[in-house]
Formats: structure tokens, C-alpha cells, sequence
């Protein structure tokens, strides 16, 4: 078995339920691509998408395509009935499914109402505020680990960051972000987790919507002059105040959006900064390229490797015609490493001309809301983590040496990550 | 139509005929100009698809509202010669206009 050829039978194998795949998705969307930049799986109605043009086409075309299987996949409880119509059938499955009501699955008028809710909370001015605090949390918590020599950084750098620095965006009090800290998603128990199934009620936002209602409530009685009371007064572009569950709602998504990919980031940029020697010295002596580096691993190890679109009409793009009820599965890390559209896609390089050209965030309606405030996260980890200690390596103990590493990997079809990476540095 | 040309950072143009009442965002994306990545798509929320444009033109291009003001600022355009180009409509009168576009959207 090679990098390339990982000895996987791809015709054989079922993407939904292949924990090799999901460890190791490349090769699997080379095998595609070299079928064509669109692919009938032809099983579960999957259509796959490499190219990077055409996953753009539909990424943007958001009448033919509804985002109401983008959480599930092809698991969406709808069985399409070409007799009756599509919007019909559509709008009754969102009915009986609240899961499928968040900001991510949402299309046109009802997805534009929760936008308006979230662009009230990610405004440049708070983005502003919200990265000074990112630089004191960044150091506290580097603190808490510098005197040892090494780290895991999914839950002792990546987790305590996130949370902390979203919560901080979204105006949790100071005295209740210590119990913010901590509160991860089972790994097994995310959307897009082998097999289709993930409990929702398992997992811990259900906690964080709890609380977020009663600042809703409280804020909504007794405006204060905070961040939370300016998110509870936000109002629909029409003036009409949202009612509490759709504040509520929004508020919980993003905080729950924000925490796993996050941390991915910064496990995949210290993955790449402990594999090409001199990187790191290279970035200490030219910060300005930090923002560069950022988005070069955003393109070639995304976290979010594949999204979902429902085709709702007819319609082709390049030369497939796509038909009503397939589900098109959008490889955005395949997309990024489009040959025609980005030079020696598969190599590693800081210079890279078009690197902000990827598409980790998607594009359209739907481009993740979150895109600028990840870049700061990573760009300000990275500034931090440099100017504290030196010679970030991957333990070699734990996860064998380079060319041979053995991680964990999240067990899921959408999420590309680690549950683990032990490190480690020497102080500066 | 009307013929709009956006001018990338490394010089190279794509002129574009652009429909009155789309905005110039959703024109240029349709034209697939290469320097528009609007990443966001239209929800004045990415900055990523600024335009620059020349004083003649200033009267076309319009006043920003507050949140466009604060993305412009976020990303230190200072001055009055740039907008977000998925706040302005495309009309009949920018036949022939000229829009530059920033080196960190190519």
C-alpha cells in the first residue's frame, strides 16, 4: 500500500461507511476524478463532484439546487415522488424534520431572515473586538501548557480557543464562559458521521441553546449595554423583531459551526509547519505570510472535504444533466485540488498565486458566515504559538514518524480531522 | 447590456455585459471575472468582492450604507473610491466604466 494507492477496491466500497476512506480521502477523489469531473456513484442516488468549475456552477445556482440535504447527505428522509412537486415535498420533510431547519439547510426567504440574525452578530466591528481578545485568550491558554514541553492540540490548544473566542463573539458573560469551556461534540455524533447515524439530542449544544434562551429572555426584559442585548434587539431586514427560538437558534448554530472545524485548523497547520522544515522559521522572519499560510491549508487540508446540494429541477452543468431528487455530493477538497484550476495541486506551497481562490468556505448563498473570523483564529494561533515556542514536532511515540504518522480520524464522510495530535515544541 | 471592464491586479480585463438592475457583484460572477470572489454571495458579509473606481464615476456608484461602510473599513479602504460591488447596481449609464480590483482577490 502507497500514499496513492492505499489498496481500496473504490467500485466496491461505500463512501457513507468507509472509515479508510474517511482517514484518507485523496485518493479516493483522484479515483473519481479520473472518471470525470462528474460521477453517478450509483448507489444511495449520489452524484459526486471533483471539478472545480462545476461545483462552483453549483455552489451559485441555488434555484436547481436546494440545501436541504446539506447536514444529512443522502440519510434526508425524503423519498421523491416525480408526481408530485418538488417545493411540496421539499418544504413537508423540512416540516417534520426540525433538524433540518438551521441557517445551513435553509433556501431562499427563510434562509435570508436567519442570515439577517447572524450577520447582526459577525459585523466587522465586532470581528475587531473579537480579535484583540483572541491574542490575550491565545496566550492564556498557551500558558497553561508551555511549561511542559508538549501538547495535545485538539483539546489542550484548538478546543479551550474556540470555544472561548466564540462565546466572547457572541457576548456570553465573562463569569459564564468557564462553563462554555469543555463542552465538545461526541466525535461519533456529528452530522456526517459513517452510516448516517448522529443524535442530535446527545449532543451538548442543546445545553448551550438552553442557556442562550434564557439570555434572550433576560435581555429582551432588561437591555444592558452588551453585545448580547445588541444580538437579542437585532431585527429582520423588514424591522419585525425575530422571536426568541430563531435568535436562539442562529446563535447555537454558530457556536456549534465554529468549534470542531475550527480546531481542525489549527491541528492541520501545525501538521504542515511540523512536515516541511524551515516553515517555521520561514513565517517567524515573514509574518506577512502567515495569512497566506492560513488559507494554503485551508485549500489543501480543508476540515469540511464534502457538502450536499438536492437537485430540485432539471438542469445540466459542463456535460451531466443532473435529475430531480439525486443527491450531488460537492468534494470541496477535491475541488481544491482541481488540476485545471490550481498548479501542482497536491504540493504544499506558502507562494501559491490563486490560493485564496479555494473554496473551504464554500460559495454562494451559503458561503459559511464564519469564513473571515476562522482566518483570524488561525492567523493569530499561529503568530502566538510561534513567538512562544520553537520546533513544533508531531510525537513520533504516539503517531510514528513522517511518511508512516498513524492518527485517529473523525469517522465521517463530511468532516476531515483528528481526535488526537500530540506535539511537541521547545520554549522560547 | 452595458459593457463594464474589470481590471484584475496583475492588469489582465474581462469586459463584461452587464445587465441593468443586477448587481455588479452578480454580473461579474456570471462573467466568471476571475478578482470578484464574493465568497459570501451578496450578504455584504465577506468583503471580497471591493471594486475600485475612478472620481468620474463617483456619481453612479452610490453611498454605502452603514454595514458596507464598516466591511470597507474592516478591510482599510480609506478614501471614497471603493465599494462592495454586490451593493451596487449595474445601470445604463456605466457603459464603458472601468473597475480595478484588489491584489488580495486575486
Amino acid at each position: 500500500m502507497s500514499e496513492a494507492d492505499p489498496g481500496i477496491d473504490y467500485d466496491k466500497t461505500d463512501v457513507f461507511t468507509a472509515y479508510d476512506i474517511a482517514a484518507k480521502p485523496h485518493p479516493y477523489f483522484e479515483y473519481l476524478r479520473g472518471k470525470g469531473p462528474i460521477v453517478p456513484l450509483g448507489y444511495r442516488n449520489v452524484v459526486a463532484v471533483t471539478g472545480y468549475d462545476e461545483g462552483l456552477a453549483i455552489f451559485r445556482d441555488d434555484i436547481n439546487f436546494s440545501a436541504i440535504n446539506t447536514v444529512t447527505g443522502p440519510y434526508l428522509p425524503l423519498d421523491y415522488d416525480p408526481h408530485r412537486p418538488m417545493d411540496e415535498q421539499i418544504e413537508e420533510c423540512r416540516a417534520n424534520n426540525g433538524y433540518l431547519s438551521s441557517v445551513m439547510s435553509e433556501d431562499t426567504a427563510a434562509h435570508e431572515k436567519s442570515k439577517a440574525i447572524l450577520n447582526g452578530i459577525i459585523t466587522p466591528a465586532r470581528m475587531k473586538a473579537n480579535e484583540a481578545y483572541m491574542y490575550e485568550v491565545a496566550d492564556q491558554i498557551i500558558d497553561e501548557f508551555i511549561g511542559k514541553g508538549r501538547f495535545n492540540v485538539v483539546t489542550d490548544f484548538g478546543q479551550p480557543f474556540a470555544q472561548l473566542v466564540i462565546a466572547e463573539l457572541i457576548g456570553v458573560p465573562p463569569e459564564d464562559r468557564v462553563a462554555v469551556r469543555g463542552m465538545a461534540a461526541d466525535p461519533g455524533q456529528m452530522p456526517g458521521n459513517l452510516g448516517g447515524g448522529f443524535d442530535m439530542s446527545a449532543n451538548p449544544l442543546l445545553r448551550m441553546g438552553m442557556q442562550f434562551y434564557g439570555y434572550v429572555l433576560d435581555r429582551r426584559a432588561n437591555p444592558r449595554d452588551d453585545v448580547l442585548t445588541r444580538l437579542c434587539e437585532q431585527t429582520y431586514d423588514d424591522g419585525t423583531l425575530p422571536p426568541p427560538e430563531a435568535v436562539v437558534a442562529v446563535a447555537t448554530f454558530l457556536f456549534g459551526a465554529g468549534q470542531d472545524t475550527t480546531v481542525q485548523l489549527f491541528a492541520a497547520m501545525l501538521r504542515q509547519l511540523a512536515d516541511n522544515p524551515g516553515l517555521e522559521d520561514r513565517l517567524r522572519a515573514e509574518p506577512a505570510l502567515i495569512p497566506d499560510f492560513v488559507d494554503e491549508v485551508l485549500r489543501i487540508e480543508g476540515v469540511t472535504k464534502s457538502t450536499f446540494r438536492y437537485v430540485r429541477n432539471r438542469t445540466t452543468v459542463g456535460d451531466f444533466t443532473f435529475e430531480p431528487g439525486q443527491h450531488v455530493m460537492l468534494h470541496i477538497s477535491a475541488m481544491n485540488r482541481d488540476p485545471a484550476k490550481f498548479e501542482n495541486p497536491a504540493a504544499f506551497d506558502v507562494g501559491r498565486k490563486n490560493v485564496r481562490q479555494h473554496v473551504s468556505f464554500g460559495r454562494g448563498l451559503h458561503a459559511c458566515a464564519g469564513g473571515p473570523l476562522a482566518r483570524a483564529e488561525g492567523r493569530v494561533a499561529i503568530e502566538r504559538l510561534l513567538a512562544r515556542a520553537r520546533n513544533f514536532r508531531i510525537d513520533e511515540g504516539r503517531h510514528g514518524p513522517q511518511g508512516a504518522r498513524q492518527f485517529d480520524f473523525l469517522p465521517n464522510y463530511s468532516l476531515y480531522g483528528v481526535l488526537e495530535q500530540q506535539m511537541t515544541f521547545e520554549r522560547i | 447590456m452595458v459593457k463594464i471592464t474589470f481590471r484584475e491586479h496583475d492588469g489582465s480585463e474581462t469586459i463584461v455585459d452587464a445587465r441593468p438592475g443586477l448587481s455588479l457583484m452578480k454580473n461579474a460572477v456570471a462573467a466568471n471575472v476571475p478578482g470578484i470572489l464574493a465568497e459570501c454571495g451578496g450578504n455584504c458579509a465577506c468583503g471580497t468582492c471591493r471594486i475600485y473606481f475612478d472620481p468620474e464615476w463617483r456619481a453612479l456608484m452610490g453611498t454605502p450604507r452603514e454595514s458596507e461602510v464598516e466591511m470597507l473599513d474592516y478591510w482599510h479602504e480609506e478614501g471614497d473610491g471603493a465599494r462592495l460591488s454586490c451593493q451596487v447596481l449595474a445601470v445604463e449609464a456605466m457603459e464603458g466604466m472601468v473597475l480595478r480590483l484588489p491584489e488580495s482577490q486575486s
